[in-house]
């Protein structure tokens, strides 16, 4: 009976696992509609399941990505201050930002930049593109090239996807195995705590070790694509490690600075990059008046 | 019985390093566009005319480098000069790899809904709900409205990098 059962099922949901990996969502919908029509539930049921459970193991495709960013920026954005609405400001920041992205190993999506009005040394990222640097950060930036390093930090949170690896993993432990957005229309509670989770761990405990380090390397490595000074960098954490001390980095779980500016410089050395003075310090002095 | 057949691939190697260094080919070497986009220009200078626009993973040939600059030659037989940083030796990965893809085109009608509701404004259907769920304030909202909407042309950016000497505009 079981092995006859399998053979029923099992090319079933062979070709169901086909469809939906090779993208044929109308295949499995078709086929589970046949099973119907015949009045076998039963099988449209396993060929429904098997839609989902495959859909389910999916990555997070672009579109979702989106609506996820759009909900922790708006977090972001609510519990600090609200954004600094200078477009001047807006506008350089901006173009930091986008010459950045442009090189970064992700240039293919749209990258948003924002100035928080907030005191606090930080900057954050968000999947979908949005960026974010805090007014107090701003303050403690001397040159363009330590800005570009503070935005490709960020940039590679989103390029490495880092935040919807979170996210994936709380999914998973959600149990949530629908594709796709239809989960979080169908129920808006779990959406909004897979959103509070993933907030909490931005914006309260800190990314992993790993995953800053790696944020270091790959936004000092961008922003050297651009042309600007790779050591500008290290000039920056070596400065707020001295404002902050070594064992006051932004979170408990962040590496503290001595370990960043130890990974930064590795960059530096693996590449053989020289310090190159290429900082552009005054059109960001100019711009640094409007804060 | 045992068959001695190591002579036999490297008999080959010698054979193809013997025929290179005769004829004097060496092995093209090939480096891909890294920057969303880059500019193919007639000479090794941000001055020179601009041959082609380059797009970001495309293939390209390097004939020689000379400082910061390569000479390559595209698939499609164009031949100029582009500047090293733009380019690197690895193939890039695409933005979203094949399995987001798979999974974008499993919930196409999913995104449809969302795209639709969403216009050019950021927050969709979904974050205006969830918005609404946590409390967000309409102001905040509207702030990553505006920021989504944000549009930065490549010109507007290409010409910021001029006039900070950046890249290949390095004074």
């Amino acid at each position: 009976m079981q092995s006859n059962l399998f053979r029923t099922i099992g090319p079933v949901l062979a070709l169901v696992t086909i469809g939906a990996w090779g993208g044929c969502a109308e295949v499995q919908r078709a086929a589970e509609d046949a099973a119907r029509r015949s009045g076998d539930e039963r099988l449209a049921k396993v060929i429904h399941g098997g839609g989902t459970l495959v859909s389910g193991l999916m990555p997070i495709g672009y579109e979702e990505e989106r609506s996820i960013g759009a909900a922790i920026a708006l977090q972001v954005i609510a519990r600090y201050g609200g954004v600094y609405d200078q477009p001047d400001l807006t506008r350089y920041v901006n173009l930091v930002g986008h010459a950045v992205a442009l090189t970064c190993d992700r240039p293919d999506i749209p990258y948003h930049f924002a100035v928080l009005n907030h005191d606090s040394i930080n900057a954050f990222a968000a999947p979908g593109g949005y960026i974010f640097v805090t007014r107090g950060l701003l303050k403690q930036v001397r040159n363009e090239a330590e800005l570009a390093a503070v935005l490709g930090h960020e940039i590679a949170h989103v390029s490495q996807k880092h935040i919807l690896e979170v996210i994936q993993r709380s999914k998973r432990l959600a149990g949530i195995t629908e594709a796709g957005l239809a989960y979080a229309n169908q129920n808006p509670d779990m959406f909004k705590g897979l959103i509070d989770a993933a907030a909490k761990k931005l914006l309260d405990e800190g990314l992993d070790q790993d995953k800053e380090l790696e944020g270091d390397s790959l936004g000092d490595l961008f922003a050297a694509r651009v042309g600007y000074d790779p050591t500008a960098y290290v000039s920056l954490l070596t400065r707020l490690r001295a404002a902050k001390g070594d064992d006051r980095a932004f979170f408990k779980s962040h590496p503290n600075f001595s370990t960043r500016i130890g990974a930064v410089q590795e960059v530096i050395q693996m590449h053989g990059w020289k310090a190159t003075g290429v900082l552009v310090e005054d059109r960001f002095t100019r711009l640094r008046g409007r804060l | 019985m045992r068959h001695r057949r190591r002579p036999v691939p490297l008999l080959i190697t010698v054979l193809v390093v013997g025929v290179c260094l005769f004829t004097g080919v060496a092995l093209a070497e090939t480096v891909f566009v890294q920057g969303k986009t880059a500019k193919l220009r007639s000479g090794k200078t941000s001055l020179d005319s601009v041959v082609a626009d380059l797009k970001f993973g495309e293939a390209l040939e390097v004939l020689r480098r000379e400082g910061n600059w390569l000479e390559v030659q595209t698939a499609s037989g164009v031949k100029g000069w582009v500047f090293a940083n733009k380019t690197m030796t690895a193939k890039p990965a695409e933005g979203d790899d094949d399995l987001a893809k798979l999974g974008k085109s499993f919930r196409r009608k999913d995104a449809a809904d969302v795209t639709a509701s969403a216009g050019a404004r950021g927050l969709d259907k979904v974050a205006e709900g969830y918005a609404r769920r946590v409390g967000i304030i309409q102001q905040h909202r509207d702030a990553v409205d505006r920021m989504a909407a944000y549009r930065m042309s490549e010109q507007e950016v290409e010409d910021f990098l001029k006039e900070g000497g950046l890249g290949e505009y390095a004074k």
